[in-house]
């Protein structure tokens, strides 16, 4: 269904939504953007042309979470958690799409984490294209787009004085209804704003082959030069919507072991007890996370494990971009594999 | 969710059988755990496959991935033999009779037993990487399961004869005519009947023979990264040596991240991998 939100009309339906539902949003926070739960006065500001610094996964992975809790007597309690029905507004593809990517990982028919699933099951998410193009994503070049509308209840196109919303669930459906239906003409100058948004996007670098590049120059000296200027802060793991490694560590004094946001850029994340490291420098982790991202999630889901957010680039304190390190890998030398 | 209404972080309460130094310098401690409820037992023994792991949890401490050293058919309890090197594993090496202590498992794919059956058995290991091949044989020699394989070759290499684990089924084994047992030990001491040299080494000097035969490889990195290249010059094929592997892991589950081995998960798609495997997936152990 096809509705009109005007925009002056937004704050009343955000409230609306609150008597039934958890509304998170972008919010002011510092000098970012933030999702937070809205208050009964709250100030929207889901127009800025980025994306929160923290990304949306944070609503399904917390980054601390309680797993088990310790009985007296040495036993263990699953933890429970409350959670409410919840709505996430403004919400950018980017970001949907890598929580799509992230339930790949975490609904797996055989092991399906409850804590993920519970808040899944549990949230509609809204969220909001992107009219004009970001400083430094690349949602086109890795397969995405500005209005990729995979895994979403709704999406939002911005038409001046209205969005346009287009629901693709009967529970976002409940959420507008009432407003009036969009018009054939409305549809399809968003139609017209969406594909100029998506022309608008630079291709930051050709995707073509560039796996089997990463894969067969594993042990290239290409690893060195790329992380030669890298802190090993973890900022680029930590702020990436499709990053989800997690650290368990057992909190003695609350009696509950928890599990922690952890990166692949950290010494001691695969560092053994026996002293021995498989990755012990910042060239092995740096490889571990492009070719994640780049090869690992190709092979395993067909689809590259990176959403084009820009993050990692804007964030980067030294200026590292994923963008160049990946131009950088198309002049690796590489053969055409036949296997499949 | 899994028996009990307990998640998948939540570990099985188990409580010591018996616990006991498995090694004359008390660095390998063997415990065997028995399950507080009977229901958790059935649940395991219905999927359990020589060859998997469990993480053993001491609250407040943490939880550390283990090798089940102990067969089905052994009886209602599971053994694991842990090298006391961490904060978990000491805490484990503390553990007496009747403590408590937490399970989750079992987890991993554990060893091929059906493309196995009719088919010669050679079995290395080395130190105390041994408690899974341990499994294995225990598996293997026992009556119901013996005729469903060919013949069985055990070589075993420690550093010193005291760090040898499973000494009295040694001895044991020692005695049958079933099994083919070679024990080596890196340097000479007095009294040692069995070879003295590293495990690939001995390998070459028994030379066991690739036809219609699978090796199956379990030790230090150091003994593996030698050993494979022995087996493939004695003509075992790449599909036909097996190994399991180690990495740092958390959940056990293929969600943490960190035993992330190429497009797979050491905890969820291994430990046990075919060298033909390997041989696809990057070098990043």
């Amino acid at each position: 269904m096809n509705f009109i939100l005007e925009k002056q009309a937004l704050p009343d339906l955000l409230q609306t939504w609150r008597a039934n539902f958890d509304v998170y949003l972008p919010q002011n926070l510092e000098r970012f953007t933030h999702f937070m739960p809205l208050a009964a006065e709250g100030v929207t500001v889901i127009n800025e042309p980025h994306n929160t610094r923290i990304p949306p996964k944070a609503l399904f992975l917390p980054m601390t979470e309680t797993l088990v809790k310790f009985t007296r007597f040495g036993g263990y309690e699953n933890a429970k958690h409350e959670i409410e029905p919840r709505i996430v507004f403004a919400l950018r593809p980017c970001d949907a799409q890598a929580v799509q990517l992230l339930d790949t990982s975490f609904l797996q028919v055989k092991y399906s984490d409850p804590f993920w699933l519970e808040r899944r099951e549990k949230t509609i998410t809204v969220a909001l294209g992107c009219h004009e193009p970001c400083d430094n994503g690349f949602c086109t070049t890795v397969g995405y787009g500005p209005f990729n509308k995979a895994d979403l209840d709704a999406m939002l196109t911005d038409l001046g004085d209205f969005y346009l919303v287009e629901t693709f669930s009967e529970a976002a459906e409940t959420c507008f209804n009432g407003f009036a239906n969009a018009s054939e003409t409305i549809c399809v100058q968003a139609l017209e704003v969406q594909q100029r948004a998506h022309d608008q996007m630079p291709v930051a670098f050709e995707t073509e082959n560039l796996k089997e590049k990463l894969e067969q120059n594993f042990s290239s000296n290409y690893w060195d030069k790329v992380s030669l200027s890298c802190l090993g802060c973890g900022v680029c793991t930590f702020l990436c919507p499709t990053c989800f490694c997690f650290d368990i560590v057992d909190e003695t004094q609350r009696r509950e072991r928890v599990r922690n946001w952890d990166s692949c850029m950290f010494r001691t994340y695969s560092l053994e007890a026996s002293g021995h490291n498989p990755r012990p420098s910042r060239v092995e982790r740096t490889r571990q996370r492009l070719s994640h991202k780049y090869v690992y999630w190709l092979d395993q889901v067909n689809q590259i494990g990176c959403t084009g957010c820009g993050r990692c680039v804007r964030y980067c304190p030294v200026g590292l971009d994923i963008r160049s390190m990946l131009r950088q890998a198309q002049s690796l030398p590489f053969e055409v594999s036949h296997a499949s | 969710m899994r028996a009990n209404g307990r998640s998948l972080y939540t570990p099985t309460p188990m409580h010591v059988l018996r616990a006991y130094y498995e090694s004359t310098d008390r660095s390998l401690k063997t415990l065997e755990l028995s399950f507080d409820y009977t229901e958790d037992s059935q649940a395991f023994f219905a999927a359990f496959n020589p060859g998997q792991f469990c993480l053993l949890s001491i609250a407040g401490k943490g939880e550390s991935a283990l090798g089940v050293a102990s067969a089905a058919w052994e009886g209602d309890f599971v053994r694991f033999t842990a090298q006391n090197v961490g904060s978990v594993t000491s805490a484990l090496h503390k553990l007496t009779a009747g403590d408590a202590v937490g399970m989750r498992g079992p987890l991993g794919n554990g060893f091929p037993m059906d493309g196995w059956q009719g088919k010669n058995l050679v079995i290395i290991g080395g130190g105390c990487a041994f408690s899974t091949l341990y499994a294995l044989t225990k598996h293997v020699h026992h009556e119901n399961h013996r005729d469903d394989y060919g013949k069985l070759t055990l070589i075993y290499g420690t550093r010193t004869s005291g760090l040898c684990m499973y000494k009295h089924d040694f001895a044991a084994w020692h005695e049958t005519d079933d099994m083919e047992i070679h024990q080596a030990i890196d340097v000479p001491e007095e009294n040692w009947l069995h070879h003295v040299g590293y495990v690939p080494d001995v390998i070459r000097q028994v030379a066991p023979s690739p036809d219609n035969a699978v090796a199956v490889v379990c030790g230090p990195p150091i003994m593996t990264k030698f050993t494979l290249p022995a087996l493939t010059d004695l003509g075992f094929t790449p599909e036909n040596i097996f190994t399991s592997l180690e990495k740092r892991m958390k959940c056990g589950l293929g969600k943490c991240g960190r035993c992330n081995l190429g497009p797979t998960y050491i905890c969820k798609d291994g430990p046990v991998y075919s060298l033909a495997q390997l041989n696809a997936l990057p070098a990043d152990l």
